[in-house]
Parts: C-alpha cells; structure tokens; sequence
C-alpha cells in the first residue's frame, strides 16, 4: 500500500510541474486610463477602465471603483472622481474577468499642495526694548485659503545688528535702531519693521507675601521692572528663573519650578533663590522651603478577602437601622453584588448576596436615604443588560424591586443617584437620566450624549445639580441638570441653566492621551479655588486577568476653571511612576485615590495647586493591599475608596475590601 | 491534499481550450483523487477553528482531532481597547487565503470596530471603524472586499448599514441601507451576492457584492401587520443551488428561499428560537443552533426533514461552523453568567456530540480556519 501511495504521489507531482505556468494565470487584466494620475485640490477627471483578454483584446469596456480615502479623493463606482485633499492616495479598479476571476488595479493619485500665497506676521509689536526676546508669529495660507503649517519659512534682518531671529524664531534685540524683519515661504514673502529702542530698566524689585513656605505650596513672586526715576515700566517684559540649595542635594532631581507669570512651588526643602531678569537689570530674592510634614500613620483596621472573583466598586452607607453598611459588586464573575457589614471594619462580613443575569457588575449605587440600591449589568445572557433597583432597607435580607433595560441593553457601566433619579451610563455612548421615585416603575426622562465623532463616556458623577461626566478622549464634561447655588462651579456661572429632563452643556476639557476615566468637583476649602479632577485608566501593558501582577498607566489631572467653564487650564498632576489611577474621592481638602498597582494613596491637596503634587511631600499616607489569598495573589489593583465615618474603605480588584484609619500624627503641617 | 485540489480546480478551468493541457490536467486530477480517497483515512485530521468570547473580551483559538475526537484550546487572544470593559467581540470569520481572520467588536466609542488578525501567529494587524454593533461579516470571492452588517442591536429601531471594507487597507469604503438590526450575512460561493437578514422587518435582503447596493429584499412574514414575527436571525446561501436558508428565531422555523424566483419553496417547523444555521458543503445537511432549547438540529435538506436534534452542553446555543468535508459541526454554546462558554463539536455522519471544548464566557461568533494532517 505505501509503494502505491508514494507511486502515486510522484506521478501526481510529475503531472502538476509539466503544467505550463501560463496555464496557472488567468492573464486577465485591468487597464486604466489614464494610468497615472497627478491633480490639484478640486481637480476633477474620469477613469476609464477595461479588461483586456491574454491576446490584448478589450473583453470588458467598464470596471469598478473605489476610495481608499474617500474623504481625501471621491470616486463614483463608474469612475469620476474628484481631488479634495493634498496628498498621495489610492483608488482601486475592481472587476470579475470572464472566467470569475477577481481582478483588481491600483491607481495612485497624486494631489499637489495649492500653491503659498500669503504669509503675515501676527500681532508684532512695533517697538522693543533692548536685550530681549520676543516669540515670532505668523500665519502662511495657501491659494485653496487652508492655513499651512508644513511651508519652511526663513527670516532675515536688514540689520542685524539691532535684531535677528534666531534659529528658534524669536527676535533678539540688541542695541537702538531700526530694523527690517522679512519672512519669506516658498514664493512669497512678509516684512515688519520693528524699532528696538533702550531698555529703561535700571532695576527691578521683586517681592512675594507668602512666608513660612512648604514644599507644594505655590508662591507668587512679583517683578516690577523700573526705569532710573524709580518708575515702573510695565510693558518692559520679565523673566524669572531659579537656583536651589536643597537639605538634600545627594543627586536630587528638579527642586521646583517656576512659571513664566512667576509663580513659584518647590518640591524638596531647602533655599531657592529666584531670579527675575529685564534687559539688564537683574533682582534676587532668597526663600526657604520647609518640608511639608503632613504625613501620617494609616492603620489596617480590617478586610474582607474575596477569592474566587474580581471585586469591582464599592459604597459604604449608613443603613435605616443606624448600622453601617457597604456593597461591592464583581467583575468578570456570575453576577453577584455582595452586601457587608462594616459597623465593626475590624470585623468586615458579607451578610447576604444578590445575584443578576449578568458577568459584570461593575457599579453600585446607594440612594442617601439608604433604601434605594442600584447595581448596573454587563454581559447579560439575554444581552437585555440595564439597571437593577434593589430595595436595600433591610441590608441582610436585600430583595429586587425591579429591572430597568428600556433603551439600556447595551451594558451599563457606571451610574449614579441623584434626586431619584439614576444617571446609567449606557453603552459607553450617552447616560440616561431615569427617574426612579417609583422604583418598581422606571422611566426615562431624558439622554446626554455628546456629538463630537467617535464619542464615547465612562463615568458621571452629579453634585449640586451640575453632572461631572469622563468621556475618554472627550475628556471631563460638566452638564447643568438642575444646578443650584451650592454647585461647585466657576463664579460666572448661572445656575440652573438645565434640568433633568433638560441637561445643558456647561464646559468640558481633554488631553491628548484620551485616557480620561474619571471626574470629580473640588472647591478647594483653603482658597476657594475650584477644579474639576480628572482621572486616568490605561494599560499600556496590558490586563492580567489570572495571575500576575499588572502595570497599568495614567495620572490625576487638576483642571481650574476660573475664567468660566470655557476657558479650562490644566494646572497641576498627581503622578505616581509606573502605575496607574482608577476611582478617587475628594473630602475637604483631602484626596482619596485608588491607584491600581500603587494601593490608596492619601494626598493633601490644600492651597493652591502646581506642578505635580507626587513631588512635593503632599503625600499623607498610603497602603498597598495585597493578599496571598486574593483573586491574584499579592497583587494590588486598588479599584476605589470612599472615606467614611473617620475610615476610608476600599475595594481591591484582586482581594475585596479594606478598611483603614489615620492615625493622629504629632507631625502635621507647618501651617 | 485540498491544497493540491485547489491548485489543479483553476487550471482546468482555465484551460479549456488546450485539449492536451486539458488532458493532463485531468489524469493528474485522477491520481489526486485516487490518492485522496487512499490517504485520507490513514491521515489524522486535525481541523482548527477561532470562537469569539462576547463576555470575555478573548477569542480561542481551537483545534478537534478527528482520529481521537478531541478538543482543544491552542490560543487566547484577548481582544479590544478598554480591558476593564465588556466589548464584545461578535462576528469572526477568515479572510480569502486563510492569512487573516477579522473580527467584529461589538461596543465601540460608540460605534463598533472590524479588527484584523494574522491567522496561526494571532498578531494584531490593523483596525478600522463600523457602525453600530457591528456582527457578522464575510469576505467576497468576486471583489475581495468584506461586508459587515451593522446590527444596532441596542440602538433605536431605524435602519442600518452593511459596511463595505477593504480587507488590505483596513478602511471602509461604503455603508449601505438597510432594514432595521440587519443580522445573520452570508456571501455566496461565487461572491456575487451578499444575503442577511434584517431582524425587525422579516426580511431577507440581498446585495449585489459589485455595484455595493442591495438589490432585493422578500418579506419573510405571513402576515401583513407589519410587527416582526419571523424575527430572522441568519441566512446562508445553499453552496451548489440558487436557494438560501433562513433561521426564523421568532417563528421557530427554517425558511428556503428560492433566489431565482425570490420567493420562499418551503418553511420547516423547526426547535425553539433556530438563531444561527449553515449548510454543509456537499448541500446534504443544515446544521441550525436552536437558541431557544440548547440543543443543535440536523436537517436532511432532500427530505426536508430534522434528522436529528442533538442537546448542547449548556444553555443558549449560538453559532455554527461546518468543516469543508462536510464531516463536522463545531457549534459554540454561550453558557449563563459566570459559566464557561463551550464549543460542542458534532460529528455530522454518527449525529452525535463528539467533543466539548471549553472557552469563554458567551462564545458566540464562531469559523472554521483550516484542517491539518499528520
């Protein structure tokens, strides 16, 4: 048997190689016309297509199209087709050959940048003083009116020895006269005559009020540059800088920053002399930075281990009964909300279990009444997913009121309570307001969904009527759903602009990473500054769902808005090295932070905020849970924490829950 | 021996007018054959396939050994951007040549997205944007392009949208209307015709893979009051005659439609709430998944009868996937909650459960990749 089968092999190997190889090419082919194509923007032509047999007789007078960059270069399926964008790009011929074979050809289109025709300098100053710099703008723009920032440009002086721009485009002035700076881009060209005249400043005072100063505290220093009669010359510009001498210069990273407007934060104790610099005249002043000290003991008062499943967020309430009472719900599980009894943290314990058709229950909510539980669903077996109401009076005997899916089958990943209402996250694309004053009968009485492309939202989180929302690579978004008084927002703002069943944009913000996961308001109780908190997730390196640890990335973002919610600054971060934040609480003056990998972290974010505060001593207390017993060993994924009653409790996606107390220290701030 | 198979299929085919190249071709075709028929049974097959974990956020990658009728897990991918969020990777199926496998993903930043995967090494390649929920796709012989039905399954009942893909460039290149939650897509064997059901309007619609537009549609319903009562969930199109089979999940039947006519031959009562169906490539069998029942059904397509209705390992029975032989049915099954998924392979000639394989939570999308032999 095996001398036939190799018999057989070989006269069948012998039969395929004496094919012809033409025989293995249908020879088919696609012909365009024309064959190159080389256009300018709105250019507009036809491409003719046809098939030609192996002969090179046109067997098919027409062939398909299309874009590869539609939004860049159209074509009809019959060929006309039409340049919108500079660029290289693709269209593709497509056709089936008269033996079914599937025929294609490529066809690069090249469209040609329109021509530069303008270049402006932009709000140039006619005169400067000596000695300074000044920043060179301008704006070239191209004959299809498309700002171009892609054209090289090259300066000159008609005398330099007055002023030149050097090679990072800002002027340098250096003795009287009058000069004239030409931009030129491609073909055209721009001139602005500048006159440099004598800097006045003979001298400079600097001052700055805040004394004693601790690491993170921000100091404003004051230059007023002044002429020889002691006048202040307000249009003379200033620049500051800094030396340090820190109590521990043993290699020491940056000490501190200082801004151009020159406010002032150091990061390790010591003295910092500030300079501040006009022309010529020159003004120091020497401070001395104490350390912080607001660090503090955190005792361990108790934990719950969960082993079997991640443990995803938790709320701690009191009930109706005056015990005191948390959920944690679970993720990638069976759909169980577990309900404790923390009256004692020392003595944690589940009291009783609701289970749902779902595989996550990633978020739990408790109305402030304590009677009112929700918990959302994702991964539902039917994919009808939603909310669950619960009626938690009793927490040892929690019952279901009801189940909401109307419009939420997608998955609902986070919710809140507010004013009997829930606002459900839906889908990851919008958050239904959903009034549940009657919770066995739900309603849906309005949606917020953000229209920019490729939206998407995480979390909301209401206070004061105004809904603080996460939206990715949207960023933070404030919405008006009734706002009040005591909402924490910028002066200007004008309560009550939206409703619940009219939510209204206020503001938003977003940062390049599109990380954002998380917000929170904070009216700072120390200087009545307010921002909104914004907070990172990220996996660079990926989620370790069975084992091992997990290096996730991300940040917390101070965002102020002190000139109106349209005009957010990013002011300062709290950023550990190589971990990553999730959920965070703000009380008083105080922030709470699950940081994933790096545990709960308890940071003083008193006073005016700068820089990144990790740096600064800001750092009260901080416990990294892990357990040998956790649903990955000693491993932490802190989740989120919620102060409570003088504890701060957490859920740990890998070990369940946590209590802690700070201990009173004898060694708090300086102020 | 397949590959050898596939080589000589063109060469005849092309060669029709050369008598002596046709002959030798078709003496070879003979050896071939004759030693498919000899070698086959002495060769261990070993036939590999990649099921979608929709609660997991993984797609598994399986193989089932016909010799010993084992399963078993050769790769976890884990799949999409948010690893703290569900997902939902839905649809897969493998491109043209077998080098890619694509993926539908359910939940998007709101729109769904068709990811790109190099088959064997399971690399990530590329990713481009859909509509919403996006569920099943397959890649077209005759244009080479993919074609992806936008489901909308959570969204507002308003008609949605196949998107037309350029595998190669990863980018869509046009979306087409449709009715409203458009599920269950399937391209005939010459690629000439796409054919999917639109769920909320008991309709089977037909598009035209050239000219990118839906040329026909044919209401599925028998009655005139325009509620969904069919709720059809797939359709496949008969691989060697002009017929396509449609799983009435709401109306627990199977329907054949007749594409020459358009118009439906015959409609068999089938089990409780048929979601996924395919027909066998020798056209001899229709494996239908009864969502329903948790239980798989064999139809005899000649007699039209259900030869057999074999039980599932767990609850809500998804998706089918026949191997080429027509020999096996690997059908995902989704579990409830925090059960694991399952792959039921069934043995198509003894119609009886050979193997489960376990996977993730909601196995849902699920395709044949290749067969190897020892």
């Amino acid at each position: 048997m095996k001398k036939a089968i190799s018999l057989a092999i070989t006269l069948c190997f012998i039969a395929l190689i004496t094919v012809p190889t033409w025989a293995q090419d249908s020879s088919y082919q696609i012909v365009l016309q024309p064959s190159t194509l080389s256009l300018e923007v709105d250019d507009t032509t036809t491409i003719n297509g046809s098939i030609l047999d192996p002969d090179g007789n046109t067997v098919q007078d027409s062939v398909a199209f299309y874009s590869r960059n539609s939004k860049s270069v159209s074509v009809s399926s019959d060929g006309k087709l039409k340049a919108l964008k500079p660029g290289t790009f693709e269209i593709i011929a497509y056709a089936m050959a008269p033996n079914d074979d599937r025929l294609t050809k490529k066809l690069t289109v090249d469209v040609a940048y329109p021509p530069v025709t303008d270049i402006k300098f932009v709000k140039m100053p006619k005169k400067v003083y000596t000695k300074t710099a000044l920043s060179v703008a301008y704006k070239i723009t191209d004959a299809k009116g498309f700002n171009r920032e892609n054209v090289e440009v090259e300066f000159s002086s008609s005398n330099s020895n007055v002023a030149y721009v050097d090679q990072f485009e800002r002027l340098q002035s250096k003795k009287p006269g009058t000069t004239t700076i030409t931009a030129t881009a491609k073909e055209v060209s721009a001139s602005w005559e500048v006159t440099v005249i004598e800097n006045p400043v003979t001298s400079i005072t600097l001052d700055h009020e805040k004394s004693p100063v601790r690491t993170g505290d921000v100091v404003h220093f004051k230059a007023i540059p002044k002429n020889k009669n002691g006048k202040a010359v307000n249009d003379a510009p200033v620049q500051y800088s800094f030396i340090s001498q820190t109590d521990d210069n043993l290699g020491e990273a940056a000490a501190g920053q200082i801004q151009p407007d020159g406010r002032f934060v150091a990061n390790q104790p010591g003295l910092y002399t500030i300079t501040a610099k006009s022309g010529s005249a020159v003004s120091e002043s020497t401070i001395r930075v104490n350390a912080r000290n607001v660090q503090q003991e955190l005792q361990v008062v108790g934990k719950g281990i969960i082993s079997d499943v991640h443990t995803s967020d938790l709320w701690v309430w009191e009930g109706v009964d005056g015990g005191d009472y948390a959920i944690t719900g679970t993720w990638g599980g069976n759909g169980e909300a577990y309900f404790w009894d923390v009256s004692d943290p020392a003595n944690m314990s589940i009291i009783d279990t609701v289970t749902v058709d779902a595989r996550t229950v990633n978020d739990v909510k408790i109305s402030k009444d304590g009677r009112i539980g929700v918990i959302t669903r994702e991964g539902a077996s039917d994919r009808k997913n939603g909310i669950v109401i619960l009626d938690v009076s009793d927490p040892h005997n929690v019952s279901i009121i009801s189940e909401y899916t109307k419009g939420l089958t997608g998955g609902v990943h986070n919710a809140f309570i507010y004013k009997d209402h829930v606002f459900a996250v839906n889908n990851g694309r919008r958050y239904d307001i959903i009034d549940i004053s009657d919770p066995k009968n739900p309603t849906t009485v309005s949606r917020f969904e953000l229209d920019t492309p490729g939206h998407s939202i995480h979390d909301v989180w209401v206070e004061n009527g105004i809904a603080y929302s996460s939206n990715w690579d949207d960023g933070i978004v404030a919405v008006d759903v009734g706002s009040t008084p005591a909402a924490q927002s910028p002066e200007r703002h004008s309560t009550g602009v939206g409703s619940l069943d009219n939510p209204v944009k206020l503001g938003s913000y977003s940062y390049p990473s599109g990380w954002n996961h998380a917000a929170f308001p904070f009216k700072s109780q120390s200087t009545d500054d307010f921002y909104v908190i914004a907070g990172d997730e990220a996996f660079p390196n990926g989620l370790n769902i069975e084992d091992g640890p997990t290096q996730p990335a991300g940040w917390i973002h101070f965002v102020k808005f002190e000139d109106g919610w349209d005009a957010p600054k990013e002011v300062a971060r709290y950023q550990i090295p190589e971990a990553g934040t999730h959920n965070f609480w703000v009380k008083d003056d105080t922030l709470y932070i699950a940081y994933y990998n790096a545990g709960l972290r308890i940071v003083d974010i008193s006073g005016e905020l700068m820089g990144n505060l990790y740096e600064q001593g800001r750092e009260i207390a901080k416990h990294i849970p892990t357990h040998p017993e956790g649903r990955i060993s000693n491993a932490a994924m802190t989740w989120g924490p919620q102060p409570y009653k003088g504890y701060i409790f957490v859920s740990d996606w890998n070990s369940g829950i946590w209590a802690y107390k700070l201990q009173d220290s004898n060694t708090q701030g300086t102020n | 021996m397949g590959t050898i198979i596939s080589l000589i299929v063109p060469i005849i085919t092309f060669s029709q007018n050369n008598v002596t190249i046709m002959k030798l071709i078709k003496y070879s075709s003979i050896f071939v054959g004759i030693i498919t028929i000899l070698v086959n049974p002495l060769c261990a097959q070993t036939y590999h396939a990649y099921v979608a974990a929709e609660s997991d956020d993984q797609v598994y990658q399986i193989a089932f050994n016909a010799e010993t009728e084992e399963g078993s897990v050769s790769d976890i991918i884990p799949v999409g951007q948010y690893p703290t969020e569900t997902e939902g990777p839905h649809g897969i199926n493998v491109g043209l040549k077998g080098e890619y496998w694509y993926l539908s993903i359910a939940h998007g930043t709101p729109y769904g997205w068709l990811y790109k995967f190099e088959t064997g090494s399971n690399k990530f390649i590329d990713r481009t944007e859909l509509g919403m929920f996006p569920a099943s796709l397959e890649t077209s012989k005759a244009t080479g392009l993919l074609y992806v039905v936008n489901f909308n399954l959570h969204g507002d009942m308003e008609p949605s949208t196949v998107s037309v893909v350029d595998p190669e460039a990863m980018s869509v290149i046009k979306n087409i209307k449709t009715g409203i939650m458009p599920h269950g897509s399937r391209i005939t064997g010459n690629g000439k015709f796409q054919y999917h059901v639109s769920m909320m309007t008991d309709e089977l619609m037909e598009i035209n893979t050239t000219n990118m537009k839906l040329s026909r549609r044919l209401s599925l319903s028998q009655k005139d009051d325009n509620l969904p009562r069919v709720k059809p969930t797939w359709a496949d199109p008969h691989p060697q005659k002009n017929l396509v089979y449609v799983a009435g999940n709401g109306s627990d039947e199977i329907i054949e439609v007749d594409t020459d006519n358009w118009k439906i031959l015959r409609r068999f009562e089938a089990g409780k709430a048929p979601y996924n169906l395919e027909v066998s490539n020798n056209g001899k069998h229709l494996v239908a998944s009864y969502k329903g029942e948790a239980a798989t059904g064999i139809w005899d397509l000649e007699s039209g009868e259900e030869v057999a209705k074999v039980a599932n390992s767990r609850k809500v029975t998804h998706g089918v996937s026949i191997t080429p032989d027509s020999k096996y049915a690997f059908i995902s099954v989704e579990g409830i909650g925090g059960q694991a998924g399952s792959v039921d392979v069934i043995n198509l000639n003894t119609q009886e459960r050979a193997d489960v394989i376990e996977v993730g939570k909601q196995a849902g999308g699920i395709i044949y990749w290749k067969t190897t032999s020892k």
